[in-house]
């Protein structure tokens, strides 16, 4: 079906040819590219599997700001000073800068960093509850006491796109690092497919 | 909240149960079955074996019966856990004792149900705000199987058992939500 004069299709081609040429030679000249940053969602798979079997879950992140540089200094200062319990309380006290949803549930992000690793965007996320307790189903599962938080850590290539992990229920303790990330379910989950929404 | 019936009746009732051992034994056999389960979150799914060394007996089973009808789920467990161990339900690392099996000719597929002597797994249980899992002590599954040895089915895998309900016998599941077993498989032996 013929929807343009030939002539017209051939200005329209040209014309589109045109646009991609000026697209492609446009970075040269513009000013240089913002980071993004937030306000941001992400959207992924939580995924993990052991001998007994798997589980999938689609989880959003939204990072309404990261975390002002005087709230990370009271929770890390909290944390060497008080360890782990003095880190959740501090935590607790920060405000709410994200939420991690997942299903009908959302967790309230109170620690969001992000910093370049190499070309790509690390962001470190804790929400100041425990999201899942995996593995806290069978039986003789361990006890939850003390695992007070979930620790979420991105990374993300410059296009939004990346994979990542989750402590879905941790324990954040002075390491030989600074931070040492004990997870309740042994291995983090996977978070897969990450994606940075585009609005 | 509506409480899920494991509708198999688990061939408890005697009427049912008067010749469902008569025919050909196939124990001892055993099962492969892929477990899964879906929420609003997610999903999960597991590998599950399942060996049935004999079927409990009539004998075997009469008292249990009448521990139910008589004292209800405290009595009944009791009683389970008198039974000698006839199979075991394996998950991973993981293996769960046997110890009432029983099997139900339908033309030309034989509907089967097991309960093990323990809970299997607390679906659900790892949510923050998980209800408590005490009181769900034993697992049940119930499957049926063609002539080839192919079937489907369900289990509870934290549950108790009660008496009541159309068929004499109610099973309530901790999640409220039972896994489905899909593509059971009679293996070959």
């Amino acid at each position: 079906m013929r929807l343009l004069p030939s002539a017209t299709r051939r200005f329209a081609r040209r014309g589109a040819a045109a646009v991609l040429l000026a697209a492609a030679i446009a970075p040269v000249r513009a000013s240089p590219q913002k980071k993004p940053t937030a306000p941001e969602v992400f959207n992924g798979r939580a995924t993990i599997a052991s001998a007994a079997g798997r589980g999938d879950a689609y989880v959003t992140i939204r990072v309404d700001r990261y975390s002002a540089p005087k709230d990370v200094k009271s929770m890390e200062q909290a944390l060497r000073d008080g360890g782990s319990t003095a880190f959740v309380h501090a935590l607790r006290q920060a405000p709410v800068v994200g939420r991690f949803e997942v299903g009908t549930q959302t967790f309230a992000i109170r620690w969001a960093r992000q910093r370049d690793a190499g070309g790509k965007r690390m962001i470190s996320l804790v929400t100041d509850a425990p999201v899942y307790f995996v593995g806290g189903g069978v039986p003789d599962a361990k006890s939850r006491e003390g695992f007070d938080v979930a620790v979420i850590q991105l990374l993300l290539d410059p296009s939004g796109l990346g994979d990542g992990t989750m402590a879905a229920a941790a324990r954040v303790k002075p390491g030989e690092a600074g931070v040492d990330v004990e997870a309740y379910e042994g291995d983090p989950v996977k978070l897969l497919s990450i994606m940075r929404k585009v609005t | 909240m509506t409480v899920p019936r494991l509708t198999a009746s688990l061939l408890f009732a005697s009427t049912v149960l008067a010749g469902a051992q008569t025919w050909k034994n196939l124990a001892p056999e055993s099962f492969r079955a892929n477990g899964q389960i879906n929420g609003a979150a997610g999903g999960a799914a597991s590998a599950i074996d399942i060996r049935i060394e004999r079927y409990t007996t009539d004998t075997e089973h009469a008292p249990i019966e009448a521990a139910l009808k008589a004292g209800g789920y405290d009595a009944f467990l009791a009683e389970l856990k008198k039974a000698p161990p006839i199979g075991a339900v394996t998950i991973g690392p993981r293996s769960f004792t046997v110890r009432w099996a029983r099997e139900q000719r339908n033309g030309d597929s034989r509907r089967i149900v097991v309960v093990t002597d323990a809970p299997v797994f607390f679906a659900g249980a790892g949510a923050v705000d998980a209800k408590p899992t005490a009181g769900y002590g034993v697992a049940v599954l119930e499957f049926t199987v063609d002539s080839v040895g192919l079937g489907s089915g369900t289990m509870a895998p934290a549950a108790r058992v009660k008496p009541g309900g159309p068929t004499g016998v109610q099973v309530d599941d901790y999640s409220g939500k039972r896994v489905t077993l899909m593509t059971v498989t009679r293996n070959l032996s």
